[in-house]
């Protein structure tokens, strides 16, 4: 058998395991097992959206956990004012959505790092709009609802109810973005974050994909604000802090780039990070992250995903040093497109 | 113009020459190496640490303040040499990435050496007002905007006037150029850094007075730093200082005259201003086009 069939063979095994290890979850471990789990789901959304537009499009961001905030402010706003769910989770998804469009439209005329400067505004002007209009945010105590009970008919647990929630539209997005993430789309944003000439070259305009990118990972951020919302109930400024801003970016650089399970593993090392942590020191959850962030940036850049390169390295035939992008694009169309328009200028966006 | 309209510019310009030191030194960082450190203002915070401890050992304010800005030359430099070297060829992406993990580790740093809870620093002027046209303004505010002043003008000697400025300047244009006519590239690099943690320093001992010293008293600065480098034109220094008061004055007026943004969401009036700005020159006020040949 060769190795990828084993792999192949593995696999039909392992994701129908993972499927009803989650679907028995409530039923077999303890209620903060479960917590932490649905939290895990949540923030692997979020970070699923960041690494659309920084590890896919290759533009760096420090704003999702506005959006997740955004969404999360959506979903009290709606529940205090009897919003059916539906129109709720709507409204969570393209509030942040339209938000992260206007703010591209100026932003993604920014090349390279720039990006990263003005995403930073917004969890910065998270904090003082949400104490700003206390009506609607509930101020400085944030706003606590109570909502996504479990229907009678279901004879569930609300915990467990919410558990199934948040995982069920989870993995629905999760899906959307694998399939979303092996086709046209993705080697366009692959084409636009290698080489914006190279794309303009071929037809594929940088600043339309980098829009693109940056409103699907605003409505990711905004669903993730909605799950969180599902299970923890409660919203406060807090969440726009600058520090989880930055260790949301840090967490998906750990966990891998262009990479969909990378995303899962972002959201785990989010969520368990700080709670292995709490137990030596809560204060030195920056100290780490930074440490790690810097540890992986050295050693292995595609991040925990890419591990296996690692072992790659020392083997007598060591495979083609790759980027560290998971998905390899097709760069021969590329190449000529580059030297067909060699001798032209392109003045940059 | 009455007191109170002198006395919010006068302070304008006095927050606005903080955020132009760290986006001097932000602009500094780029021009030599290309990347955006969003490290600066933690590097900053480290430097004035180190003048907090030398002043609460006993030493003058004054001198320990001169001496942690004097360290912070080699400390840039060997921020550079052991890490940032390391990605100097790799893709922008990566380069911002690595930034952000020096500043969660520095600051991760302060935190486990000091502690994270406010300290009181002393301030290199006199508290107190002169009256300038019958209106009181701070010496603080005053001795700020001077020193930065300074700070700007030598700098510009430094740059036009001196071979170190010239090789500096060739460096920051074209790398491989510059190695040909013999300038020694790495070295200049290392220079281009130690100049920048100094800058920073400087903003970081003016400011911790006014905000008490705290390992994130530098963030707010950093983004109206970053800000300002944008709005001047990430690669023209002149544009980073006068946007940056531009910055401090506009906070302070909209903070005072518009109701509706009062104190609290005064810092979102020059994020939006940037948005705003970016929509119609996207290399910023002073920047110049980049043209690409491919």
């Amino acid at each position: 058998m060769t190795k990828l069939a084993r792999f192949r063979k593995l696999k039909r095994l392992y994701i129908p395991a993972f499927v009803v290890l989650l679907a028995i979850s409530p039923f077999v471990f303890a209620s903060y097992v479960n917590f932490q789990i649905a939290m895990i789901a949540v923030f692997a959304v979020a970070i699923l959206g960041l690494n659309i537009i920084t590890g896919y499009t290759g533009q760096v961001s420090l704003a999702q956990t506005a959006f997740v905030g955004l969404g999360a402010y959506t979903v009290a706003f709606g529940v205090n004012h009897g919003w059916p769910v539906i129109v709720t989770f709507v409204a969570a998804a393209l509030l942040p959505a339209l938000v992260g469009f206007l703010v591209a439209l100026p932003a993604a005329r920014l090349r390279g790092h720039s990006f990263a400067i003005v995403s930073i505004a917004l969890p910065i002007v998270g904090i003082p709009l949400a104490l700003r209009f206390p009506d609607i945010t509930g101020g400085a105590f944030g706003s606590s609802i109570s909502w996504m009970n479990a229907p009678t008919w279901m004879h569930l647990a609300n915990d467990d109810f919410r558990f199934y929630v948040v995982i069920i539209i989870a993995t629905v997005f999760f899906l959307l973005a694998k399939n979303l993430m092996t086709g046209r789309f993705q080697r366009n944003f692959a084409v636009v974050r290698e080489d914006e000439l190279v794309a303009a070259a071929m037809g594929v305009s940088p600043y339309r994909h980098k829009v693109l990118a940056f409103t699907i990972a605003s409505m990711y951020g905004g669903i993730a604000g909605f799950l969180y919302m599902t299970l923890v109930q409660f919203v406060s400024p807090a969440i726009f802090g600058f520090s989880l801003a930055l260790q949301l970016l840090a967490a998906m650089i750990i966990g891998g780039r262009a990479s969909i399970l990378g995303s899962l593993l972002g959201g785990a090392l989010y969520v368990l990070l700080p709670v292995l942590i709490g137990q030596v020191d809560a204060t030195q959850t920056t100290l780490l992250y930074g440490a790690v962030l810097l540890v992986i940036l050295l050693v292995v850049p595609g991040g925990l995903v890419r591990i296996g390169d690692l072992f790659n390295r020392f083997r007598r035939n060591p495979p083609k040093d790759q980027e560290w992008a998971a998905p390899v694009i097709d760069t021969s169309p590329s190449e000529s497109s580059q030297a067909a328009v060699a001798p032209l200028s392109v003045p940059k966006p | 113009m009455d007191g109170r309209l002198i006395q919010l510019v006068l302070g304008g310009f006095a927050t606005g020459s903080i955020y132009a030191a760290l986006a001097l030194a932000i602009v500094l960082v780029n021009r030599a190496t290309g990347m955006i450190n969003f490290a600066q203002g933690a590097m900053a915070v480290f430097s004035t640490y180190l003048a907090w401890v030398l002043v609460t050992s006993g030493m003058p304010p004054l001198v320990a303040i001169v001496v942690a800005v004097g360290i912070s030359f080699p400390f840039g430099a060997l921020v550079e040499k052991v890490l940032i070297r390391r990605f100097e060829l790799s893709d922008l992406q990566t380069a911002v990435v690595v930034s952000i993990a020096l500043f969660m580790f520095i600051t991760g740093l302060i935190g486990l050496f000091w502690g994270y809870g406010t300290k009181q620093f002393p301030s290199l002027f006199p508290a107190g007002a002169v009256q300038v046209g019958g209106v009181p303004i701070g010496i603080q505010s005053i001795g700020t905007t001077i020193v930065v002043l300074a700070m700007v003008v030598a700098l510009q000697l430094l740059f036009k006037g001196t071979k170190l400025g010239l090789a500096l300047r060739a460096v920051a244009d074209n790398q491989e150029s510059s190695s040909y006519s013999g300038i020694p590239v790495k070295f200049m690099l290392l220079v281009g850094w130690g100049l920048a943690a100094t800058l920073g320093a400087l903003a970081g001992v003016l400011v911790a007075p006014k905000v008490y010293l705290n390992p994130i008293m530098m963030d707010q600065i950093l983004v109206y730093a970053l800000a300002a480098v944008v709005l001047g034109g990430v690669n023209s220094p002149l544009g980073a200082v006068v946007a940056a008061w531009s910055i401090g004055i506009i906070e302070n007026l909209a903070g005072a005259y518009v109701s509706f943004i009062g104190d609290d969401l005064k810092i979102a009036v020059p994020l939006i201003a940037m948005f705003l700005i970016l929509l119609v020159r996207p290399q910023g006020l002073f920047g110049h086009k980049e043209v690409v040949r491919v």
